[in-house]
């Protein structure tokens, strides 16, 4: 088994949230997540920065290829992500950033057999 | 606690003999443009386990400049790119020598008029990513066939003079067969199979050789001069397997009614 955590700010002790991927799409998955994980840390940088079209742009990516990828949550995250920054709502993008942060957190992978 | 699983659905895995996977009615050459590497990944994985042959570009302009050179059985296209939007890709495309080249909008747009739009310009079909893989292998492989080069043909062609088995792997002339190699046959079938549409030199290299083959043009020179020999593929008997310059080749079956008067003179 092989095991994907990020990092997880939250106090709460939440349940892990388990996906189980064949084995010959564990590499990719294991890449997006790394890059979802990069994103999430640019959407940040752009919010902080009042960079608006750039967390648009991340949300809209994300929206189409999370539930491909076998996370349909992440492709809501990018969803309201994109719209709160198409909308300029600084609150609901704080939220839904943090909201990302903590489900990944909580992601593990699990080959299945 | 929650569980989802991620599976490859059942499909038909890659055959490990490329000349049993080319001599495959459904193999394609398709073309990706897509800027997000994960999509474009995870796309490349589904269309080759169905045994299809990837190439991938992260923009537009890259697609473009490669179709100078290069043909494809169908193109996977998503809209926002980083150089030009999707759309004018698809604009510059139904204006050029490739205009007849099946193209499937991937992407995130998913309003109503995004997808009047492109297929008004001309798309043949439109899926809102997230893409689900047999849907996405389902429609692919249906422009495909509406298209005007079919890619699934049966096993048994008559054409002309030829008759092509695939399942036998034998060539028959005016019912008498012809000797010929196995690259020979593939060959013979790809030419067959696309009559009167230009084929790049890599689209014939990886069809005939695979993906992975190093093949001099020399050699693929050698191979078309002798399939045109051995099958009589000349204006005499109504054909002509053109080489276009930089480009490939193309085999046309010329105007019957100039191939007798040809004859008459």
């Amino acid at each position: 088994m092989s095991v994907l955590a990020g990092s997880n700010r939250s106090a709460k002790p939440m349940p892990p949230h388990i996906v189980k991927v064949d084995k010959d799409l564990e590499a990719l998955v294991q890449r997006f997540l790394a890059r979802k994980r990069d994103d999430l840390q640019r959407a940040r940088e752009a919010l902080a920065g009042g960079e608006f079209d750039t967390i648009r742009r991340i949300g809209h990516d994300l929206k189409g290829a999370g539930e491909a990828f076998g996370f349909p949550e992440l492709s809501n995250f990018g969803a309201a992500l994109q719209s709160a920054a198409v909308a300029h709502n600084e609150g609901v993008l704080i939220e839904q950033l943090e909201a990302m942060e903590q489900f990944m957190a909580r992601l593990r992978i699990t080959l299945d057999k | 606690m929650n569980t989802t699983t991620l599976k490859n659905p059942d499909v038909k895995t890659a055959p490990h003999s490329h000349s049993t996977l080319a001599a495959h009615a459904g193999t394609m050459r398709v073309a990706i443009v897509e800027d997000d590497p994960s999509q474009a990944e995870l796309l490349t994985h589904w269309l080759e386990l169905a045994g299809h042959h990837c190439h991938h570009f992260d923009r537009g302009e890259l697609l473009i400049r490669a179709l100078d050179q290069e043909s494809f059985d169908v193109l996977l296209l998503d809209w926002n790119l980083p150089d030009i939007s999707g759309v004018d890709v698809l604009k510059r495309i139904r204006t050029s020598s490739q205009s007849g080249l099946p193209i499937l909008f991937v992407t995130a747009r998913n309003r109503e008029d995004d997808v009047v739009t492109a297929l008004r310009q001309g798309a043949d079909d439109y899926m809102v990513k997230p893409v689900r893989r047999l849907e996405l292998l389902a429609r692919l492989e249906a422009i495909a066939r509406r298209g005007k080069h079919r890619i699934e043909q049966p096993e048994v062609m008559e054409i002309d003079v030829f008759k092509v088995d695939t399942q036998t792997r034998t060539v028959m002339r005016n019912d008498r067969q012809v000797e010929l190699t196995a690259k020979d046959f593939d060959l013979s079938v790809l030419f067959l199979r696309n009559i009167g549409r230009l084929l790049s030199r890599g689209h014939i290299r990886e069809n005939v050789w695979g993906p992975s083959a190093v093949v001099t043009s020399r050699t693929l020179d050698t191979h078309v001069s002798r399939i045109r020999n051995k099958l009589g593929l000349t204006p005499e008997n109504g054909w002509r397997l053109a080489a276009v310059y930089r480009y490939g080749y193309r085999l046309e079956q010329l105007d019957p009614s100039r191939h007798l008067a040809h004859d008459e003179r």
